[in-house]
């Protein structure tokens, strides 16, 4: 099978890839760099356990080729904590059980993080519609919103604050 | 207590710890232990796993329901590059023997199907190959030949076909797998007597869990030590050796299946046997570790797990002044194209089948039918969702009959608090309850009364705005003659009655406590569990316990989450654990404190001296001293190095099946008991429904948790809005399923979620478990249907729709809606 | 589920990639890749060779021409659904799009693959033909323009040619004061229609005038609904009017499947649109 070789960033850190056209974003997340953080539910774009951040938007990867990222930026659940912090939506998950299993919270948190850049105080329903492209079947989502407004209330306080430093 | 069950004794109570108030650890919404690895994205679910050399496998799956296999042709296949090897089912049949069977007598299925397909999706052929992408083209090299056979789809009509359509000619001589029949006390004499019979025919019509991750296998054969060592996604891998060893030619003890973080169950991954040792089979034939890991195609079509799928004709006997007296039902189900573990959702449905009613008497004949689907498993409620759902529609069928209101229909048959344990006709006991409180609670917050008066208006005006009010079970703490004690009883098969947890605690020297547990972490919390009863019972930080998880072989007895019984198990063997702990760390504590061992106790992770402040050994201390200085304490058995214990927890309360089955015994009689309310308004155009307001209250004895008990309430809730409103297994006259994605089978999003969801809890102790503890993982998909399937009926009482089966899709219900409006018009 | 293998092309500017799709040979435009991608990975599409025209960012726009509102082939569901352009001239569109998909298909999906899709069950083929949107097919050397109302041929069938790309669709802005409707039942939100009905009219003298309607969802592909634009024209926005018009739209339909229920989708649904019409118009 003829590979194409092609550089992006991942997290971070630039990575080389030279993979088939075919592979898809997901798999070569996963499989070729080793990050298992991001899921594969169903590989027809509609669970949303995969979704990843290119470029500042929420994706599925699922549905792109990993040549498509080229050149781009990519960040996965795995870039998400600084060393061991985790970041302040995942501590609210955590603290508000926005996860069971945790197999759809990769996807969620991809999600949330694109909701939260995009909107620092989402109401409850602004919350719900931004997830409404993640199934979950464990939580019944409520603890999800719970924790996707929790993480924004965090968000808000950390900006606040830096915000509030002298120069 | 009615003659049938005086030979049923109730054992009397093992607990060792009786709830009481101002626990420290118990009861805490603690966050949970397993979460920050999974939010790091370091789980560990099955298709994270990878071993050296690791080959993957794609299927070639039938796309019809019933034919023949002419021929398969492999060859061009094998001649693609990076392919390892193609095989079928014959091939497979060299390596491994038929799947297990609970049924009995039992019905043969193979991994990979041998001479004829019985379902879309069934397996035929394999490719092993260096990557999923190079077996997947391979897999469409693969031909095939079929001679098509009629398939059966419709419940009925299998049951009674004949001939070609015979599915297993060789097992059964007809579709109808099992047929028994059942009467629990005087149940002739009851509908007698009975003033008025409700009669309803009802019909519940299948889905499934569709945990967001399929399951998934990664095996290796050693052929020099003949075992296998299998990471595998099933819940039930400390047990599964003793039944798929058979299968796979090893004894139990060759077989090494390591679990990993399983991405939701919802009882779809219980057993996940047939995956298991096709893959092994693989693995085995291509001599390379074999990864296969289903994707959502073969998961919707060939993962033995799809639900319940029924259809009754029940009766109601009730009295001139509404007491129900008895209650019978024929019973069909739609078990698809095999039966591997015979009729064990009807068996839980047994647990509690009666609900919250005092009702004497219960008969039933129970078919089994077979039809060219994909067999049924387990989904959260494993039958007794459905069973809920046929009382409290019959409880609503009597009040209308009767004219009664049906909240206080129910109210008056309910059993009473003084009445625990309470046994029911088919001889399982509820151990403890408050229904009354559990409903006025949810009234309350609900404002029921309020909410009956605003809806009453709003029809006034012309909205079909209603209200439904159930009241159900939720049996606890399973036990396993579920699984055989309705098959004949001539031939009840494997009679197995033990489901043991067991747990292994062991102090390091560092003063750590590991803890090994014997079930995966499927979503549930287990870890979190264990660190609370353990803290609470052994005075020390949750934060000082560190987890890790079995194999099969270095492990120990483990049943697994399900069937709601992992809290309440494992709680007891932790006490177990902790009772033998105790009394070793107070050994070795009080010979270091120069004390007698009954002078000292356990005090905030130290041996101390009672009464005295300062006199006391941490548990580090001791842990260390016992680990690497021996000569500090005297000779003897009792002072043998380390500080460990391994310890089980038995069934608390459990009895035999009577051999003549005039009762099933004690089996699931830790209960507890729900109450949800919901107001919906149907779009009568379009037969949309909104869920306007939802309360539940819940008692599920004492809370361990309570915010991780209410997230399993709200996830099966969720799981019930889908099983009412929108999620259904279609499958058209040839036996094609035609919505086997995620896009037609409509899980609920957080958009189809009420808004504004409102939980209770009741908390009434179980007097047989350590604290009282009952499980909590099934409720909502136990109350949900009933509730909603009320609201909507009393949304369109106006026009005169009766919903007699689940589920209402919006086509389905507009098509009721459009039926009465029909009938009214003429 | 996974993609069978295919020739992978980038080009970078329009005139590469009409030159790729005319060399033939079971080539496909890859756009946002929501639809295309799916099917791929079902095994239920297999090209040869696919063009991504990810990197032709001269198509990347939503502009203002004089009257018209341009979308070019890469303009994302997204970025139309918040473009303020839009959000002024087109609200229809804007409003549309919470019923289509969700925010991470959005951030992919474009208009232009939408309408190539042509999916039946699709809201925007509906929306362009009842905003009788142009749309700009390019070839190697020629460009042609085709109607919405004419594009739409069957189920995942459109005039367009193998050798084909949709580079832009043209709206012109919508007399001020037209009023619009739009209304969908599907499953779940974001899932496709089980039936959508589209409207846009103008109320002068109270009365309708220039009424447009479409409906997607039912028939073998989106349609409009002229015999209810013309028993509409000139009337007074009246109940048993439009539940007459209705009816007649509903035993007109020539639903797929499910033709009863479809029928009665159209008879809830157009009734409410056209008040929500009526009501937005002025
Ligand atoms: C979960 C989910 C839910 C969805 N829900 C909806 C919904 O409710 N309603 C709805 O309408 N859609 C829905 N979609 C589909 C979505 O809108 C797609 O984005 C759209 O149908 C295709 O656009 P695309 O840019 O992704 O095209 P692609 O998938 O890249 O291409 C689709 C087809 O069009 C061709 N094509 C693409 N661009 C061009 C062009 N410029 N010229 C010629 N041919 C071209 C391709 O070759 C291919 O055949 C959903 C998708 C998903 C995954
Ligand atoms: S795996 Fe990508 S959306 Fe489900
Ligand atoms: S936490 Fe299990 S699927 Fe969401």
């Amino acid at each position: 099978m003829t590979k194409v070789s092609f550089q992006l960033t991942v997290n971070g850190r630039v990575r080389e890839a030279s993979v088939p056209p075919r592979m898809l974003l997901s798999d070569f997340i996963r499989h070729e760099l080793a990050m298992p953080g991001t899921h594969v539910g169903c590989e027809h774009g509609v669970c949303g356990s995969c979704n990843v951040m290119l470029d500042g938007k929420a994706v599925r990867s699922c549905l792109m080729f990993a040549i498509q990222a080229e050149g781009s930026e990519i960040t996965t659940v795995e870039g998400l904590a600084t060393g061991d912090d985790l970041h302040p939506i995942q501590q609210a998950f955590w603290e508000e059980h926005g996860l069971q299993c945790g197999f759809c919270t990769p996807g969620m948190l991809a999600t949330a993080q694109e909701l939260l850049a995009e909107n620092s105080d989402p109401t409850d329903d602004e919350i719900r519609e931004a997830i409404s492209g993640n199934l979950c079947r464990c939580t019944g989502y409520e603890f999800v919103i719970s924790a996707i407004r929790s993480a924004s209330v965090k968000l808000r306080a950390a900006q606040a604050e830096t915000t509030l430093q002298p120069v | 207590m009615s003659n049938h069950l005086k030979s049923n004794v109730i054992p009397p109570s093992r607990q060792r710890e009786a709830p009481r108030a101002g626990m420290t650890w118990i009861g805490q919404s603690m966050k949970r232990v397993e979460d920050p690895r999974i939010l790091s994205g370091k789980g560990g679910y099955i298709d994270d796993i990878a071993v050296p050399g690791m080959a993957h496998a794609a299927m070639v799956s039938s796309p019809h329901a019933h034919a023949r296999i002419v021929s398969i042709d492999t060859s061009k296949a094998e001649k693609l590059p990076g392919v390892i090897g193609v095989y079928t089912g014959e091939d497979m049949a060299r390596v491994v023997d038929p799947c297990p069977s609970f049924a009995s007598p039992p019905i043969t299925q193979n991994a990979m199907s041998v001479g004829k397909v019985r379902h879309v999706g069934e397996v035929v052929a394999a490719v092993v190959a260096e990557d999923r992408y190079v077996a997947e083209d391979a897999a469409e090299l693969v031909e095939m030949e079929w001679d098509i056979l009629p398939a059966c789809v419709d419940l009925e009509a299998s049951a009674a076909a004949t001939g070609e359509a015979v599915l297993h000619p060789d097992d059964r001589d007809g579709n109808v797998a099992l047929d028994e029949s059942f009467s629990f006390g005087d149940v002739d004499e009851h509908f007698d007597e009975a003033h008025t019979i409700v009669k309803r025919r009802l019909r519940w019509r299948r889905s499934s869990a569709q945990a967001i991750e399929t399951c998934g296998v990664v095996a290796q054969f050693d052929p020099f030590k003949g075992g296998y060592t299998i990471h595998s996604n099933s819940n039930f891998y400390n047990f599964i050796p003793f039944v798929i060893g058979g299968s796979l030619r090893v004894s139990p003890g060759e077989l090494r299946i390591i679990p990993v973080l399983t991405g939701g169950s919802f009882g779809s991954k219980v057993f996940s046997h047939k995956i298991i040792i096709l893959t092994a089979g693989l693995a085995r034939l291509a001599g390379v570790p074999v990864k296969y890991i289903e994707d959502r195609l073969e998961h919707f079509t060939n993962s033995d797990s799809h639900g319940s799928d029924r259809l009754y004709d029940a009766e109601l006997a009730v009295t001139e002044d509404g007491t129900f007296t008895s209650l019978r039902f024929t019973v069909m189900d739609d078990y698809g194209a095999y039966l591997q573990f015979g009729v064990g959702t009807h068996g839980n449905a047994m647990a509690q089948v009666t609900g919250p009613y005092q009702i004497q008497s219960f008969g039933m004949r129970v078919m089994a039918v077979l039809t060219n689907k994909t067999q049924q498993g387990p989904y959260r409620g494993f039958g007794s969702e459905v069973t809920n759902w046929v009382m409290e529609r019959m409880v609503d069928a009597a009040a209308e009959e009767l004219g009664r209101d049906p909240v206080e229909l129910r109210v008056q048959n309910m059993i009473q608090p003084d009445q625990f344990p309470y046994m029911i006709p088919t001889g399982n006991i509820y151990d403890s309850g408050n229904f009354q409180k559990v409903l006025s609670e949810a009234q309350t917050m609900f404002d029921f009364d309020g909410w009956r008066d605003k809806a009453r208006a709003m029809r006034a005006e012309g909205r079909c705005v209603g209200v439904g009010l159930a009241t159900c079970m939720e049996r606890s703490v399973y036990g396993p003659t579920e699984w055989w004690s309705l098959n004949n009883k001539e031939t009840p098969g494997f009679t197995l009655t033990s489901t043991p947890e067991g747990i292994t605690v062991r102090l390091d020297p560092s003063g750590k406590m590991f803890v090994t547990l014997n079930s995966p972490m499927v979503g549930n919390s287990p870890e979190t569990v264990v660190a609370q009863i353990l803290a609470e019972r052994l005075t020390i930080a949750p934060e000082d316990i560190v987890f890790n998880y079995s194999d099969s072989q270095s492990g120990f007895n483990g049943v697994g989450p399900q069937g709601s019984r992992f809290t309440a198990m494992i709680a007891g063997a932790c006490v177990s654990a902790s009772i033998k702990l105790e009394e070793k760390l107070k050994r070795f504590g009080a010979h270091m404190l120069q004390r007698r061992p009954e002078d000292v106790e356990l005090r905030n992770g130290t041996v101390a001296v009672k009464g005295l402040k300062d006199q006391e050994k941490p548990f580090g201390e001791i842990a260390l001293t016992s680990s690497f200085f021996r000569l500090s304490f005297p000779d003897g058995e009792e002072f043998d190095s380390g500080i460990e214990t391994t310890a089980v927890y038995d069934h608390p309360l459990s009895t035999d099946p009577a051999e003549d089955r005039s009762h099933l015994g004690i089996f699931y009689p830790i209960v507890g008991h729900i109450c949800h309310i919901v107001a919906v308004e149907v779009d009568a155009g379009t037969g949309k429904v909104e869920i306007l307001d939802y309360a539940a209250v819940h008692d599920n004895g004492t809370m361990v948790n309570p915010r991780t008990l209410a997230g399993q309430v709200w996830g099966g809730t969720a799981n019930g809005i889908g099983t009412t409103l929108s999620e259904v297994f279609n499958y058209d006259d040839e036996g094609q399923f035609t919505n086997p994605n995620f896009a037609e089978f409509a899980m609920p999003t957080a958009n189809e979620m009420p808004r504004n969801f409102k939980l209770g809890h009741v908390e009434t102790p179980s007097p047989f478990t350590e604290y009282g503890i009952k499980g909590g993982g099934e409720g909502g998909r136990l109350g949900a249907p009933s509730a909603l399937t009320s609201a909507i009926e009393d949304a369109l009482s106006d026009r005169g729709v009766k919903i007699t089966s689940l589920p209402v899709t919006p086509p389905i219900l507009r098509g009721l809606i459009r039926t009465a409006e029909q009938t009214a018009a003429e | 589920m996974k993609p069978s293998a295919f020739r992978y092309e980038r080009p970078t500017d329009l005139q590469a990639a009409l030159a790729l799709l005319a060399t033939g040979g079971d080539a496909r435009i890859l756009a946002g890749g929501q639809s295309l991608v799916p099917m791929m990975n079902y095994r239920l599409a297999q090209p040869a060779c696919l063009i991504d025209i990810n990197r032709v960012s001269d198509l990347d726009y939503i502009r203002e021409d004089g009257d018209v509102i341009a979308i070019g082939a890469l303009a994302r569901h997204g970025a139309i659904k918040s473009s303020d352009l839009i959000k002024a001239h087109l609200p229809i569109v804007a409003e549309a799009y919470d019923w289509i998909a969700h925010a991470a298909v959005r951030n992919r999906g474009t208009l232009c693959g939408n309408l190539c899709h042509a999916d039946a069950a699709s809201e925007m083929p509906a929306i362009m033909q009842i905003l009788e949107a142009e749309l700009v097919l390019a070839k190697v050397g020629t460009t042609r323009t085709v109607a919405a109302t004419e594009f739409f041929v069957g189920t995942y069938e459109t005039a367009i040619a193998e050798d084909e790309m949709l580079t832009e669709v043209r709206i012109r802005k919508p007399a001020a004061g037209t009023g619009w409707g739009f209304e969908e039942v599907a499953m779940r939100r974001g899932d496709y229609a089980w039936c959508t009905v589209v409207a846009t009219l103008e109320i002068s003298d109270g009365n309708i005038v220039a009424p447009r309607i479409a409906i997607a969802g039912v028939n073998d592909c989106a349609a409009r609904l002229g015999t209810v634009e013309g028993a509409l024209t000139g009337k007074k926005p009246d109940a048993s009017l439009f539940a007459d018009v209705a009816a007649t739209a509903a035993e007109a339909a020539t639903p797929t499947e499910n033709a009863a229920y479809k029928r009665d989708l159209i008879r809830a649904l157009l009734p409410r649109v056209l008040n929500d019409a009526v009501e937005r118009a002025g």
